[in-house]
């Protein structure tokens, strides 16, 4: 049986840094290989030769037994190679449809075959069962619908290779499911599936393979049923990680933040709940249960019908993030590229971004020479990767980006910290880090509500859950109650649904 | 099948004979854009009243063959201008093309060389600046108003030296009188040629926009560079077809200008370019990229002319002029916030039901 | 050591010397409001054939577009260049006075020509922009006598309001007019001199009065575009306008207008450089302001 895909020996570099150095990875028709490694292990870096958007420095690189020279986008999608990308790549002004056949559109005497296109997204769009219209703009979508998308466009390349990196970040439960028979599929008809994921449980039910990279080179390749989660860990970091949730017990004070009757839309509808300081209040539930939509409401980020938000007693306006700043609440939001970094700008004027009153010198003029040392507090205290302070946010890899979002927040000293999804798309040990953070704010009195859907992450972490469904609270658990199965419950806990449309 | 919770609900079905206009209206509405081409033609129409009322020859049909025929210019560069504003970019050098244009084919004519020869000479030329501007913009990644802007003032250059630094006489060679009737003078049942011109321009470049893959690639680049890429877009090659159209639009107004004083002047053109940025930004094409109708700069090019023409016939002084038609650009891009912010439902306003 | 601090010295020296010899230097520099208006082409072609003939050093620099911060910093450059004489036409008079006063400051000869600024010099060479407008007036009631006209609507295509050459040619060709009392003179429209613009306004005036007698264009490329308009709307309406090309001469041989105001730029070119090289060569300069004036121009 051929390889479908033969690497070896692979090496690309950039400027700085040699991202891959010597590495081997090899796919086999019908199978589900897993690659995996930490953030800035090469991952990406590898597929993205593998579909042509990098050229390679040196190495062989064979497709179906045959070596391959100056690959392109396009010449790999005629070769049956298609991608699924981390970050979500839609064209946001088009439809559904025009996206699923963006490079590949049919025409007849140079006139789009626009009905037929539609026609036939619609087919595959059922054949994932996905309830959306082929004529949707995407950008009506919520991620996790554009990742479905996303999806539907690579399997409608009727590929023999697919690259699916981080396909289940943004899905629910049961669109992860959804996802898994789709790949069963794929792998009966004889496709190759590179499956790349930071969520090593969801390998279980499909994995064949696993191939380890880490900092650029070549680890190991194993069967995945002759390694254990934690052995794939301890290859990935190069060190036994003891304990997944550092969970620290804590007494906790009196009630720092008070949420009452809270109204925001349709996601937010009559929220009440009390943090206390010292605790982590996590926030379980499914995607477009409204937790992120509450976290935004609270951090003045968006417009609120009615109810109040009170800190320490006194009543937060919730007009705009620079008032809930000044009143003490720090956000760390979901989508960090978008809502809590300025990636054109370095590491260091991020960070000062959120602090400048405290930088300002007489005149108004920013102090350099405090910016610097605040900055390097942030570095230290989070362990951030980056070459010097100067260097901008938009090359750091997705841990590090993560860390310089909550870093401007931690020498703020604020008295509550939203994170929403703080670790999402991070590799292990910053996971690590993070949740270690979350302690330390919790030990200094700290309030911290924490938004996540790996319910794993949740029940290690917090001391007290809210599960939200659609918009409303529907349960609340201690850390000792609380049970997956408890959770999913309240999860799931949706309305009769009233008023169809008719 | 599940109930995807991110997917907006399927419309409902209307019911009666009045049903079948409202669907169709409806599935107009769904065009992206439609709402500020809907707006503005509505402005459009209110604002020719007005004018008519201020004064009765405003709407005479000797005037409004007249102004048809000063939009047509507009109209012209404004789609050219609406095409690279849709990839994301911008072009500056739309008016210093169209006055080397003119000069570059008056020069040709008035030196004996036909007009058969001479104009195709002279948009070979100025699709050789458009080449150039797309190569300068996708190959070497240069800033498009910084890399416009350098041949808009090269090709200003091309037009004061292209006839030893002086306007050109009038046009004399072999069909020149031809070419006074084709691109100004002629009328065909009842209306200036450069309306046809400008007709035949829109027909044949809206159907590219919206209907080839040329044009589906350019809203795509204009909307996310590097999906499009990724996709297997050429998209170095869409950009640079994007700017070579505009090129080629400059083009074809300069022939109209050379047309219509029967000579070259250095000047022609002037700050043409920024009239085809208002023009296509009333009509509701973004400067952000991805998004615009090649029928709303239609409309906004004709808001900019009877802005122009009514405004005289209604006598205002210079100064007001320069106030009305600055607010309308402003109010145009605001509106089309509005529109676009979830503050404001306009499928709401037009009578389909809210989605629960 | 020693060897080297005389060597550089004796450079330093034999510079300072060229430097100053090339600033008693015979350099006329010509600064004009823009380089592609007809007008001071024709004012360059006479001011380097008198250059020519005197054997003087002759430069001709002006910014792409009329504007006066950037003449201002042209006008700096030429003055860097240590030339003799500059002669200036001014676009905006207040705001280059300063830079006129400091060229004169350090030796340099400033002349006026077409556009006087407000800093006093010995010579400056104009139309008197208001007299010929008031000209332009006059022959415009002439010609509608002539053809029979005693009442209706004029209308004037004009530059913009900041130019004040043809702001006072309009004042000049108001006046006249009401002087006269039977006309109704129109809101001026300003098109910058562009010749397909100025062309579409005299067309909107004609489509939008049925009662328009006459139309006056303030400068050559207004006037160009009033003409064509004449030719193709109704050749009955009276065009007047102003300054002389190759485009006027045809139109007014087709009758499209009736007669222009020619001013004489290469006579101030010429004349500016002969009143340079005078005051090179401290000869008596004449009077102070020379009207190089107008002649009416006909079919």
């Amino acid at each position: 049986m051929d390889n479908l895909i033969e690497m070896r020996g692979i090496v690309k570099v950039f400027p700085g840094v040699r991202a891959l150095d010597d590495v081997h990875f090899e796919l086999r028709p019908g199978e589900v290989h897993a690659l995996l490694g930490e953030n800035g292990a090469g991952k990406s870096t590898l597929m993205k030769i593998l579909c042509g958007i990098y050229a390679r420095d040196g190495g062989t690189f064979l497709v179906n037994g045959r070596p391959v020279e100056h690959l392109t986008p396009k010449k790999a999608q005629e070769m049956g190679i298609a991608i699924i990308h981390q970050e979500l790549n839609m064209c946001q002004h088009l439809t559904v449809a025009e996206n699923i056949f963006l490079g590949r559109e049919e025409s007849r005497f140079t006139k789009l075959r626009q009905k037929d296109m539609n026609r036939r997204a619609a087919e595959y769009l059922k054949q994932l069962s996905l309830d959306i219209s082929p004529e949707t703009p995407v950008s009506k979508l919520q991620v996790g619908g554009q990742q479905m998308v996303e999806i539907a466009k690579a399997v409608s390349t009727d590929c023999k290779v697919l690259v699916m990196d981080e396909p289940t970040s943004a899905l629910t439960n049961r669109e992860v499911e959804e996802l898994n028979r789709i790949i069963r599929e794929l792998k009966a008809r004889g496709v190759g599936i590179v499956y790349i994921t930071h969520r090593l449980e969801e390998l279980t039910p499909i994995a064949d393979r696993v191939t380890i990279l880490r900092d650029g080179k070549f680890v190991a390749t194993r069967d995945f049923r002759d390694i254990t989660i934690s052995e794939i860990i301890s290859m990935m970091v190069g060190r036994e990680i003891t304990e997944k949730f550092p969970h620290v017990a804590c007494e906790p004070g009196e009630v720092v933040l008070k949420v009452s009757h809270l109204n925001a839309g349709r996601m937010v509808r009559d929220v009440n709940f009390e943090l206390r300081k010292g605790e982590i209040l996590g926030f379980a539930g499914l995607m477009g249960a409204g937790r992120t939509e509450t976290m935004r409401a609270i951090f003045g980020a968006d417009p609120v019908e009615s109810g109040q938000v009170f800190l320490n007693g006194k009543a937060v306006p919730l007009k705009s993030p620079a008032q809930s700043i000044r009143s003490g609440i720090a956000c760390v939001p979901e989508d960090r590229k978008k809502e809590g970094l300025c990636v054109e700008l370095s590491l260091r004027e991020n960070v000062a971004l959120a602090n400048l009153d405290r930088l300002k010198g007489p005149l108004g003029k920013v102090l350099r020479r405090k910016e610097a040392d605040l900055t390097q507090r942030a570095i230290d205290e989070l362990r951030i990767k980056a070459s010097s302070q100067l260097m901008l946010a938009r090359n750091l890899s997705g841990g590090n980006q993560q860390k310089v979002v909550v870093g401007k927040w931690l020498v703020r000293d604020a008295e509550v910290v939203l994170f929403d999804e703080p670790t999402r798309g991070i590799d292990v040990a910053a996971k690590v880090e993070i949740y270690h953070l979350m302690n330390q704010l919790k030990q200094k009195g700290i309030g911290v509500l924490f938004v996540s859907s790996e319910m794993p992450e949740i029940l290690g972490m917090a001391d007290r859950i809210l599960v939200m469904c659609d918009g409303r609270v529907t349960g609340e658990y201690t850390s000792a109650e609380a049970t997956q199965d408890a959770i999913m419950r309240s999860a799931t806990q949706f309305e009769s649904r009233k008023g169809q449309a008719g | 099948m599940i109930q995807n919770e991110n997917a907006p609900r399927p419309a409902a079905r209307t019911r009666g004979a009045a049903s079948g206009i409202g669907n169709a209206f409806h599935r107009m509405m769904q065009i992206r854009g439609m709402g500020q081409v809907v707006s503005v033609t509505a402005a459009l129409v209110l604002m020719s009243l007005v004018f008519a009322l201020i004064n009765d020859k405003f709407m005479t049909a000797q005037n409004i063959t007249s102004l048809l025929r000063q939009v047509a210019p507009i109209l012209i560069i404004g789609m050219g201008q609406s095409y690279v504003l849709i990839t994301g970019g911008i072009d500056l050098s739309i008016g210093s093309l169209v006055g080397m244009s003119a000069m570059m084919s008056a020069t040709l004519m008035t030196h004996g060389v036909h007009a058969l020869i001479a104009l195709p000479l002279t948009i070979l030329a100025c699709l050789l600046v458009g080449l150039l501007n797309g190569t300068l913009i996708a190959q070497a990644k240069l800033p498009p108003f910084i890399a416009t802007l350098g041949t808009m003032i090269m090709a200003r250059g091309v037009a004061q030296i292209v006839n030893g630094n002086m306007n050109t006489d009038q046009i004399t060679a072999g069909g020149a009188e031809a070419i006074r009737d084709l691109f100004y003078y002629g009328k065909f049942l009842g209306v200036y040629t450069p309306v046809w011109l400008a007709l035949v321009l829109f027909l044949v470049f809206n159907y590219i926009l919206s209907s080839t893959r040329t044009g589906r690639h350019i809203y795509a680049l204009g909307s996310n560079y590097e999906a499009a890429r990724f996709s297997g877009v050429s998209v170095k090659w869409a950009m640079t077809k994007a700017y070579m159209i505009s090129s080629f639009m400059s083009c074809m107004v300069g022939f109209i200008l050379m047309a219509q004083s029967g000579m070259g002047t250095m000047d022609a053109g002037t700050s043409y370019e920024l009239n085809a940025v208002a023009a296509s930004v009333i009509g509701g094409v973004s400067t952000m990229g991805g998004q615009g109708l090649l029928f709303g700069t239609v409309v906004g090019a004709c808001i900019w002319g009877v802005l122009q023409n009514g405004l005289q016939f209604a006598g205002a002084p210079l100064a007001l002029k320069n106030i009305v038609v600055g607010i309308v650009v402003i109010v145009s891009v605001l509106i089309d916030r509005i529109a676009r912010s979830d503050a404001l439902d306009l499928k709401k306003l037009f009578g389909r039901r809210a989605k629960a | 050591m020693k060897k080297v601090l005389v060597l550089a010295l004796a450079l330093l020296l034999a510079l300072g010397t060229f430097s100053a010899a090339t600033a008693e230097g015979n350099l006329v520099y010509l600064i004009t409001m823009d380089k592609m208006d007809m007008h001071w082409v024709s004012v360059d072609a006479g001011a380097s054939a008198m250059a020519k003939a005197l054997g003087l050093d002759y430069k001709w620099d002006a910014p792409n577009a009329k504007d006066n911060a950037t003449q201002i910093e042209v006008m700096n450059n030429a003055i860097a260049e240590k030339p003799a004489v500059i002669l200036l036409a001014a676009t905006d008079p207040q705001g280059i006075a300063k830079t006129v006063e400091d060229a004169q400051s350090q030796g340099i000869i400033v002349l006026y020509v077409d556009s006087p600024a407000a800093a006093p010099v010995p010579v400056t060479l104009s139309t008197d922009n208001y007299a010929a407008g008031k000209l332009a007036g006059t022959t415009m009631i002439d010609e509608l006598d002539k053809a029979g006209k005693t009442s209706g609507k004029i209308a004037i295509i004009s530059v913009n309001t900041a130019t004040n050459s043809t702001m006072n040619r309009e004042k000049g060709f108001r006046d006249a007019l009401t002087a006269d009392g039977r006309f109704e003179i129109l809101t001026t429209e300003y098109k910058e001199g562009l010749a397909a613009e100025s062309q579409e306004a005299a067309t909107n005036f004609i489509t939008g009065n049925a009662d328009l007698v006459g139309l006056f264009g303030a400068n050559e490329g207004s006037t160009v575009g009033v003409g064509n308009a004449i030719k193709a709307e109704n050749p009955a309406i009276i065009g007047i306008g102003f300054d002389k090309s190759d485009a006027i001469l045809g139109l007014l041989k087709d009758g499209s207008l009736k007669a222009a105001m020619a001013q004489n730029p290469f006579t101030m070119g010429f004349l500016g450089v002969s009143e340079a090289y005078a005051a090179i060569n401290k000869l008596s300069t004449g009077p102070s302001v020379i009207d190089t004036g107008v002649s009416v121009l006909r079919g």
